[in-house]
């Protein structure tokens, strides 16, 4: 038997509008900082401004897929469906913002990075996984289990960017000789823009999850 | 251990006995040998990195057939409850099937490696270097196939699902393989070893993983 209680006082429906609000924002104010506030890159010219959609949406693809990790060991040691509810949410959206940095990393740089393919395609098998299960508990251990095996490769695919022979560039803000080889007004656009994909991340995250919940719930009055 | 040892002889046995798992992979590779030298051209696949490369997604296949083979005659058999009702089965069963694919698979990785060098004529710079890889590279399949075949136990669409949830995970460990097996072909020793070593890490690490969280998988 597993547990069907919800988390008391959910406090998502009432934190996520200022959630919307403040992702709104400092989308707002990075894409403006990116757009016209960095400098031009010497060498790329403008096409290299991709890179504060590209670099955040990389780093969400690896928050969404260690938040699928860390709510899959959550499933396996309580077995409380809120946890599975923010596995599937995180997911999700990992799927959709891996999807979104492939387009990105076409657009800026013409060869296909296969690893980030690999990624992306393991998480659908993911969903694939969950939408073929019938039982909920079954499901969501199943599910449990790949999200744990699958997030293994996950630091796998950030040191394929060291490993010989990779298309992709090396990392220019973590590296390991020394400070980031990146102008300074561009590192602070960066860092916003990753602060406000965050924020974003967030806000899907509270929707998504607060719709499994809901989904769950009817799912227990019917059974 | 000791139940591992016995579920691994036990699967052994089954397989002896009716050796469908080893004959549909050892088959299954020696088709893919020949249609590639037929497809690609005999200069193209006497390349070292595009018969390795054909060689070890052939091993991988290969594995994934066998494991589903091993599990499909549990479920013919009704075997798995009784296996899984034993104190310690659920590792048992893990390691125990690991175990003994590892070795079909080495028996079949040498049937396979020998009919790609005699029917490529490819020619080996390193012979023990590649048995190396080879046996490393083996030993880096099955943690990974077992628990998605686990995974996807009594699923429609199990013949799919499984390659689905397999091949991409698996992919460090075809990288690391045919690069190994590249480097021991043409010569280079160092390169063959650093490729073995990862895939020793790889075995090592999923081996790890499978035994602890597999269990709560087996139903």
């Amino acid at each position: 038997m597993i547990e069907t209680t919800l988390p008391r006082g959910n406090v998502l429906p009432r934190i996520r509008p200022w959630l919307g609000i403040a992702a709104a924002a400092s989308f707002v104010v990075a894409s403006v900082m990116a757009l016209f506030w960095a400098p031009t890159d010497a060498v790329q010219g403008d096409v290299y401004r991709i890179l504060y959609v590209h670099v955040p949406l990389a780093w969400l693809a690896y928050l969404a897929f260690v938040i699928v990790f860390l709510a899959s060991v959550g499933w396996l040691w309580t077995k409380r469906p809120f946890f599975d509810a923010v596995a599937v949410a995180s997911a999700e959206i990992g799927v959709l913002f891996t999807g979104l940095f492939l387009v990105a990393g076409s657009i800026w740089a013409k060869p296909t990075w296969g690893v980030w393919w690999i990624m992306f395609v393991m998480y659908v098998g993911y969903l694939l996984l969950r939408g073929l299960s019938t039982d909920f508990s079954r499901r969501a251990t199943r599910a449990a289990v790949f999200g744990i095996i699958a997030v293994i490769d996950v630091p796998i695919v950030h040191l394929s960017v060291l490993w010989a022979n990779s298309l992709h560039q090396l990392p220019t803000v973590l590296r390991a000789a020394g400070s980031p080889a990146l102008d300074s007004s561009m590192l602070l656009t960066l860092m916003i823009s990753l602060f406000a994909y965050t924020l974003i991340y967030a806000y899907f995250m509270s929707a998504r999850v607060s719709l499994e919940l809901a989904r769950q719930g009817r799912l227990w009055t019917q059974t | 251990m000791d139940r591992i040892v016995l579920v691994a002889a036990r699967e052994l046995r089954a397989e002896r006995r009716q050796p469908d798992g080893v004959v549909a992979a050892v088959t299954f590779i020696a088709v893919l040998v020949l249609l590639e030298s037929l497809v690609v051209g005999p200069q193209i696949a006497r390349d070292a990195d595009v018969a390795s490369a054909l060689f070890w997604l052939a091993l991988a296949f290969a594995t994934i057939l066998a494991t589903m083979r091993s599990f499909d005659r549990e479920l013919e058999d009704d075997a798995l409850e009784g296996l899984v009702a034993l104190p310690g089965g659920r590792d048992a069963l893990f390691g125990g099937k690991v175990l003994s694919l590892a070795i079909v698979l080495v028996l079949v990785a040498t049937i396979g490696g020998v009919l790609s060098l005699v029917l490529l004529d490819l020619p080996v710079g390193l012979p023990a270097h590649l048995l190396i890889v080879v046996l490393l590279g083996v030993l880096a399949l099955p943690p990974i196939v077992v628990v998605d075949v686990v995974l996807a136990l009594r699923l429609r669409a199990r013949a799919a699902l499984v390659p689905i949830l397999a091949l991409p995970v698996l992919v460090p460990q075809l990288v690391a393989a045919t690069r190994g097996t590249s480097a021991a072909l043409t010569g280079d020793a160092v390169g063959a070893l650093s490729w073995a070593g990862l895939l020793f890490a790889f075995a090592v690490v999923y081996t790890v993983i499978g035994l602890t969280i597999v269990p709560a998988a087996i139903e």
